[in-house]
């Protein structure tokens, strides 16, 4: 297999030395707010009533309760579902017929489940963004896959900011940040929601 | 002298294909406003600093480089290098044939073009299926990617279900949601099907060793989810010294792009899957691509390496509303790729093929304004004029400047010339060097006033004191 | 590490003693900007000098990448105004090419005799306002007139500078039109080479200001409304006078002296 690795090293290098100056590592503000301290300040003082509202605003939707959310997918025809084992747990027997569950995927039956229930690693309050990852997802196309998402997510792991959630991203080797249903505006830059990941995405608040 | 191509392009194209392009293009940089006003971002401070990250980390990029490929290691990752297209697609056919993989699915990536890998690999009996919606499009419909974030920006409805229906995916239909919803189930097969991942990425941390790769539609995640083997292609100029700074530049891509705050998704991807997760890929490789890239690190331009592909430029470059992607012939359209493009082939004949880019611009600089690492572009559009003059780029269209220059520096000739000038007004429209011919076919001449200043300074020096 | 922002913050002009870089658009078209450039440094007591061997700041060799050709026509002008006086410039991107282009073209060489022209180049309103610190402008002009900043002026103080002795003239009213941020067309070589984006460019913005009916257009260059005058009239629009914010200051004094 070709590399090219001690030409591209040498290249740089070469590149490099004719430099008069080079740029310093710069410093970030102390602040650590980033973009927005307008969402900032808002999620600082009540992380969780933030998260709510900026999930709405990208067109997600969260439930304090199970039972709303049973009858919210009941409601639309989304009948048949997967769950991880361990998010069982929070649905406190709300799911009843005539909703039924697996726990254990069956990806040959993939475009059967309406809606895939897993846990989220946390959220991020000033965006409406909902984080998962490899150790609290049994699988990940359980979360992606259905039409439906719903990420089971305990208000303590909220965090307020999009820096917060950087110092938070551990040694996980697949986090992913999901800020509200997929979308794409490619045909004519209509907005379309929907497209390879779920069209809906909710959050089921513990 | 004649009439630049670029120029020709843009005046040959439909007037349906150039409102298509406008409207996309000013809806985005509308957006990007809206953005940044509404969460009352400090544009120019953010900026200031991840201009500042870039360029710390071009400038120190051969210990970046040996930092994240150390961290790729230790996380499992296996690192390799292509010092050009070439080198990068036989690495990457060289981990597919190991694995046997011969279906493959890919992100939208601009090096994957760049080094054209699709090509290289269908050639060779592999699949390769775009899964971005816009590139599926394009790649069905045998086009070219006409913006770097909305590449199907010049199509509308009805070309695409034309493309859809030609190729089997239903009758036709050119409802959006419909169009959707047929590559989603169409590309869900080929995701299933798939034995190997490729993606670019947008970012890696060095520290971490994380690639940051950011979308909207769900599709690299099913990549990765659905497949065994991800192979990522990476220009060695997307590296950023730590996670912290990473989040420095997510606060401005998705922003500049897009006017969201973050993408749908952002993927962290350290390595292969996790202990206990049973989707995604056991086997991870970066290739780290070169591709001319040092040769631009090399020279005066080589702050055009900051660039994050937000795209941001083109939404408001009235030449690319005019013009469209295409009109710039290569990977890279609009002012980036104005830059970009013709120093990726430096030296050459394919740079002097290119040489006419930079000079497809007014040198506004509305580009370096919205740019969100501040890439002083309208400049380096001159530094590449000068770079090209120097090659013996020959450009039948500029008018030669030596004959001005001479008339310029000697007060004599200059002052003769203000008189003589007078007889442009009696010249008919037809006579008299090309550049003015050219200026008169569009604009009516100002009358000729050479001379008259001066003589008003002497007569008002007759009557004040000086 | 910024270089978008010129750091125009310069010191105030220690002295009323300018020398006037005339331009080459207005020694060749435009003869009545240049006078009026004259009165209004005059309003203000300084003492103009006109240097007669003065041609051209370079820009259009400069800009159409022939830096040899540019460096030649640079070198005669930084000798024509050597010495200490600002050099006052009634043009956005002529005053640019001097403070900026020319560092440039001579960056190759340690301590040129060339860059000492560059920090003492103000475009006109820039050293009204921000060299003289004189913000209000006496006397009127009853009109309604589209403010056209060029693009040379991105990253300068010269637009500010000019929107504010302008919005301090009695009875003006500049009016807004849509998609300020777009170019004219101009560009220099680039309305002769790519005549046809040039024109579509140039019209978009002649529909956007012809939207709010205004009076006249006003911008610090020639440049950009020799091209916007010269299209419209190919177009048959309605006559649109184009009038320099040099002259816009000297018509307001004027007023002044006609009531008083």
């Amino acid at each position: 297999m070709p590399d090219d690795r001690a030409l591209v090293m040498r290249r740089v290098g070469a590149a490099l030395s004719s430099l008069r100056s080079r740029e310093p590592l710069p410093v970030h503000p102390e602040d650590g707010t980033g973009a927005s301290s307008v969402c900032a300040s808002a999620a600082r003082a009540n992380p969780v009533a933030a998260f709510v509202t900026q999930l709405a605003s990208v067109g997600g939707r969260a439930f304090e309760a199970p039972a709303p959310l049973a009858e919210w997918l009941t409601a639309r025809g989304f009948l048949r579902g997967y769950c991880d084992r361990e998010a069982l747990g929070a649905l406190a027997g709300a799911f009843a017929p005539p909703l039924s569950l697996d726990t254990r995927f069956m990806a040959d039956r993939i475009d059967e489940y309406d809606f895939g229930i897993t846990r989220a690693a946390g959220a991020i309050a000033e965006t409406g963004t909902i984080i998962l990852n490899d150790a609290l997802t049994s699988r990940r196309l359980g979360s992606l896959a259905p039409w439906v998402h719903v990420a089971v997510l305990k208000r303590s792991d909220i965090v307020p900011t999009v820096s917060d959630a950087i110092r938070a991203l551990g040694t996980d080797p697949y986090v992913v940040w999901c800020t509200g249903p997929s979308k794409t505006a490619d045909v004519e830059g209509i907005l379309i929601q929907g497209v390879h990941g779920p069209g809906e995405q909710l959050v089921l608040l513990t | 002298m004649t009439r630049e191509p670029f120029d020709r392009f843009a005046a040959d194209q439909s007037e349906e294909r150039r409102s298509s392009v406008r409207g996309g293009a000013k809806a985005g940089h509308e957006a990007r406003g809206r953005a940044l006003e509404a969460d009352g971002v400090p544009f120019d401070r953010l900026r200031s600093l991840a201009a500042r990250i870039k360029q710390h980390t071009l400038d120190h990029l051969d210990a970046y480089l040996r930092a994240a490929t150390t961290s790729l290691e230790s996380r499992g990752v296996t690192v390799h290098f292509a010092a050009d297209a070439q080198s990068a697609c036989g690495i990457v056919t060289d981990i597919l044939d190991r694995r046997r993989a011969i279906r493959v699915v890919k992100t939208k990536s601009m090096v994957t073009e760049e080094v054209e890998l699709a090509h290289h690999l269908e050639q060779r009996g592999i699949e390769c299926i775009e899964t971005d919606l816009g590139e599926f499009v394009v790649q069905l419909a045998r086009d070219r990617p006409s913006h770097i974030v909305k590449p199907i920006i010049h199509k509308n409805r009805a070309e695409i279900a034309a493309t859809f229906e030609s190729h089997g995916l239903g009758p036709y239909d050119d409802t959006p949601e419909v169009i959707t919803r047929r590559a989603r189930e169409f590309l869900r097969r080929k995701y299933l099907a798939a034995d190997a991942a490729i993606t670019g990425a947008n970012f890696i941390s060095a520290e971490s060793g994380r690639l940051v790769l950011v979308t909207n539609e769900g599709n690299s995640r099913f990549c990765l989810a659905a497949t065994r083997c991800h192979v990522a292609l990476v220009g060695i100029e997307k590296l950023v010294p730590t996670d912290r700074d990473v989040g420095a530049l997510l606060d401005l891509l998705a922003r500049s792009a897009t006017g969201q705050r973050l993408t749908v998704y952002t993927e962290f991807i350290a390595g292969p899957r996790g202990v206990g997760q049973l989707d995604g890929p056991d086997e991870m490789h970066v290739v780290f691509l070169d591709n001319g890239r040092t040769q631009v690190l090399a020279s005066d331009c080589r702050q055009i390496l900051r660039c994050i592909r937000c795209g941001a430029c083109l939404n408001v470059c009235p030449v690319y509303r005019q013009a469209s992607g295409h009109a710039y012939r290569g990977v890279y359209a609009g002012p980036i790729g104005a830059v970009l493009s013709p120093l990726l082939e430096e030296p050459g004949r394919r740079f002097l093929e290119k040489a006419d880019l930079p000079r497809a611009s007014t040198l506004c600089g509305a580009c370096h304004e919205v740019c969100p690492v501040d890439i002083p572009i309208e400049e380096l559009l001159v530094r590449m004029r000068d770079r090209a003059k120097r090659s013996g780029a020959t450009s039948g269209s500029t008018p030669s400047m030596g004959a001005w220059a001479l008339v310029a520096s000697q007060p004599d000739a200059w002052r003769a010339a203000l008189s003589a000038g007078r007889l442009l007004a009696v010249l008919p429209g037809w006579l008299g060097p090309e550049p003015l011919r050219a200026w008169r076919d569009n604009h009516a001449l100002p009358p000729w006033r050479g001379g008259a200043f001066r003589r008003w300074l002497e007569k008002r020096g007759a009557a004040h004191a000086r | 590490m910024t270089t978008f922002d010129m750091a125009c913050r310069r010191e105030p002009a220690a002295s009323r003693h300018v020398k006037l870089m005339v331009t080459c658009l207005c020694d060749l078209f435009f003869d009545d900007a240049a006078a009026a450039t004259v009165e209004v440094l005059e309003h203000l007591g300084c003492k103009v000098e006109v240097p007669e061997d003065q041609t051209c700041c370079g820009q259009p060799a400069f800009n159409a990448g022939d830096w040899s050709a540019a460096r030649r026509v640079a070198r005669h002008t930084a000798r024509v105004f050597a010495g200490d006086e600002p050099v006052v410039v009634p043009s956005g991107s002529c005053a640019r090419m001097v403070s900026h282009g020319t560092l440039v073209l001579f960056e190759g060489e340690a301590d040129p005799r060339e860059a000492s022209v560059a920090p003492r180049a103000w475009e006109l309103c820039d050293f009204i306002v921000n060299g003289l610190g004189v913000t209000r402008w006496p006397g009127r002009v009853r009109a309604r007139l589209a403010w056209h900043r060029s693009c040379h002026s991105r990253g300068t103080t010269y637009g500010e500078a000019a929107l504010t002795l302008l919005r301090s003239i009695a009875d003006l009213r500049l009016v807004e039109f849509g998609e300020p941020e777009q170019c004219c067309g101009f560009g220099g070589t680039f309305s002769v080479s790519f005549p046809e984006i040039s024109r579509s460019v140039g019209g978009l913005k002649l529909d956007a200001v012809m939207a709010t009916s205004p009076d006249g257009v006003v911008s610090g260059d020639m440049g950009c409304l020799m091209h916007l005058d010269g299209l419209a009239r190919m177009r048959g629009d309605r006559a649109l006078p184009v009038l320099h914010v040099a002259q816009v200051l000297r018509d307001a004094l004027r007023a002044t002296k006609d009531e008083g």
